[in-house]
């Protein structure tokens, strides 16, 4: 059955003591793409996970690789996913090379030069032949990363990968990710953090209490033409705002922090109302276009949800 | 695919730690130092003199005997009392002297050793689970192309074999420390027991060839129970504690319950089953051990089934 996703979520529900964790979640992920999970922490979206790598039950659904459901064709379906589930915890008792060994000696096509291979795109060459105990977090990332791309996966997931990143390292993550999409490989990435997103994925699931609550291009989810212009003004805000409303009824304007917050959708109407803020006798002393933040956009989407780190 | 590997990855892990190699070292430097004990403290008279000790011993016996006779004590007491003696009347008569110390005597002399032994089996067996549940490792190990039973399966062959390996090494450097102090050989000497008030003649070699394989069947029933506790409770503490229980208070219960009719189909009594080897050592009578390993053959089949149902289906949220 060929569907054309590497990943494809029919309906997936996942319940705990007749709570749903995870609510009729349908998404597919196609060849070489980026994809995001974002939500806030508690969300869903380690649940999920969970579920497309075998870890827990689904409760109703259906998780296809590759077009094999993976719980027909469990074996099957494993081999053409590599991942990291929450932290990558690895045998501190061995070398990062012989933690790498455990999982190529049962992998299928796992050479000696693929293991050097990865290890140098993931910059441990340094670090590899000393035990995990010694590594730092970033480190012990960097080691999950090369673990879940051993076997060449098609289907690469890695939850909250940039845990314990520094900037470097989150750039250096994002770099080989694309080449690694680019090559064709699917990769999923899991994140509550915004921004970062933004600048790794290509398209992004948003999920709230294990809904998805929209699944659009990044792009899309962040340059919508929903841009605010701040008036900042001498005087009595209150005031100004109520002769703009008088004379223009169909504004959308909204007083913050002594601000008049209008949404406009042509840059000409700025022009106007700064216009008719001055003939009204009002000193108008800052314009700013505003542009709303992914991190605002999200918590519109999720209705100022919680759970933020 | 590759089972195997699977199997070669725990018997890495296990002997990646610091403790299976104390684990291995331990037993066989307490034999050593025994044995050095043993030959400098060693009691040349009693040696050569043995016979006279022997007479010694039945005379205050025979006190012991009439004393507990007039005191209506235990009957249980005043038999082995009895065998003591009849023993000793034995030794005396057909020349087999109780101090004459082969390699295969050194290796019956440290037979008990074998519960230290369990003990180092059972902290394996435990942590081969619930380590991995504790580091959170096991969710590394999980996600790859293997059905959870098969991985379920490899650490208990690789429990199996370990628990085999340290009952070789402990026999083996037995007997080589053995027939280093004593001299090689002693395969026909004999020792004396006694079947049902009848002093019989038996051979050491056989009670220890015989004895190796039982033990060994105790240690895998322990694994199989440790396994279970460990899957089901995740935590190898309660593993532990709860097979060092069955092991080392198991008898005190079959002590207790001895003389109810259910106590010979629960695990303890049937535990101990180089109670077979010198008939007439049971505390429960009408088992034997046919019976015994039938009644652990089906415990341990329970054990195996629980674990591997449970941990084929149980949500890891490690």
């Amino acid at each position: 059955m060929e569907t054309g996703y590497t990943l494809e979520l029919k309906q997936v529900t996942k319940q705990i003591k007749g709570k749903s964790i995870v609510d009729k979640l349908s998404f597919g992920v196609k060849k070489g793409e980026i994809f995001g999970l974002l939500g806030p922490n508690g969300a869903g979206k380690t649940t999920t996970i969970r579920m497309i790598v075998g870890l827990i039950s689904i409760t109703e659904g259906e998780i296809l690789v590759n077009g094999l459901d993976i719980r027909k064709h469990y074996e099957k379906a494993m081999e053409q996913i590599g991942a990291i589930v929450e932290n990558p915890q690895m045998y501190d008792y061995l070398t990062g090379y012989n933690n790498l060994m455990q999982y190529a000696r049962i992998m299928p096509g796992v050479t000696k030069e693929r293991i050097n291979e990865v290890v140098k795109l993931v910059e441990m060459e340094y670090a590899i032949h000393k035990k995990v105990k010694t590594y730092s977090l970033g480190m012990r990332q960097r080691l999950g990363v090369a673990q879940a791309l051993l076997h060449n996966p098609s289907l690469l997931i890695l939850d909250e990968p940039t845990n314990g990143l520094d900037p470097q390292g989150m750039h250096d993550l994002r770099h080989y990710l694309r080449v690694l999409a680019d090559q064709g490989t699917s990769v999923i990435v899991s994140s509550h953090i915004l921004a970062e997103m933004e600048l790794m994925c290509d398209r992004v699931a948003v999920i709230q209490n294990g809904k998805l609550v929209r699944i659009d291009d990044v792009t899309n989810v962040t340059d919508q033409a929903d841009a605010t212009v701040h008036f900042q003004v001498e005087g009595d805000v209150l005031k100004a705002k109520d002769i703009l409303v008088e004379q223009l009824p169909d504004l959308p304007v909204a007083v913050e922090a002594k601000e008049l917050v209008i949404m406009i959708q042509q840059p000409e109407a700025i022009g106007d109302i700064n216009k008719r803020l001055v003939m009204a006798g009002f000193t108008v002393y800052g314009i700013q276009l505003k542009k709303k933040t992914l991190e605002e956009r999200f918590l519109e989407m999720t209705g100022k949800g919680g759970g933020f780190e | 695919m590759k089972f195997q590997s699977l199997v070669t990855n725990e018997w890495i892990k296990i002997f990646s730690r610091v403790r299976t190699w104390v684990f291995i070292a331990l037993p066989v430097l307490i034999v050593l130092g025994v044995a050095i004990y043993g030959k400098v403290t060693e009691d040349q008279s009693a040696k050569t003199n043995w016979k006279q000790e022997l007479t010694e011993q039945n005379k205050g016996l025979k006190k012991e005997i009439a004393q507990a006779k007039k005191d209506k004590a235990p009957k249980m007491y005043r038999d082995s009392l009895e065998s003591e003696y009849k023993q000793n009347e034995y030794a005396i008569k057909h020349e087999i002297s109780p101090y004459e110390t082969t390699s295969w005597k050194f290796m019956k002399d440290f037979a008990p050793m074998s519960s230290l032994l369990g003990l180092f089996v059972i902290v394996v067996a435990s942590d081969i689970v619930a380590a991995e549940f504790a580091k959170g490792t096991v969710k590394m190990l999980l996600i790859r192309p293997y059905s959870r039973w098969k991985i379920l399966l490899s650490k208990l062959l690789a429990t199996l074999g370990f628990a085999f390996l340290l009952w070789i090494v402990l026999i083996v450097s037995t007997w080589l420390i053995g027939s280093v102090f004593y001299g090689f050989g002693g395969m026909d000497q004999p020792y004396l027991t006694d079947v049902n008030g009848v002093v019989h003649e038996k051979l050491i070699s056989h009670y220890v060839l015989a004895n190796m394989g039982l033990e060994f069947i105790e240690f895998a029933v322990l694994v199989a129970l440790a396994f279970m506790i460990s899957t089901l409770f995740y935590s190898s503490s309660v593993a532990i504690g709860v097979s060092m229980f069955v092991t080392f208070a198991g008898n005190i219960l079959t002590t207790i319950f001895s003389n109810k009719p259910w106590a010979k189909y629960t695990l303890f009594p049937n535990m101990e089953l180089t109670q077979y080897l010198d008939e007439g050592m049971q505390l429960i009578k009408d088992m034997s051990l046919s019976f015994s390993l039938g009644i652990l053959a089906i415990y341990t089949a329970v054990f195996l089934v629980i674990t591997f149902a449970v941990f084929q289906k149980r949500d890891v949220r490690a």
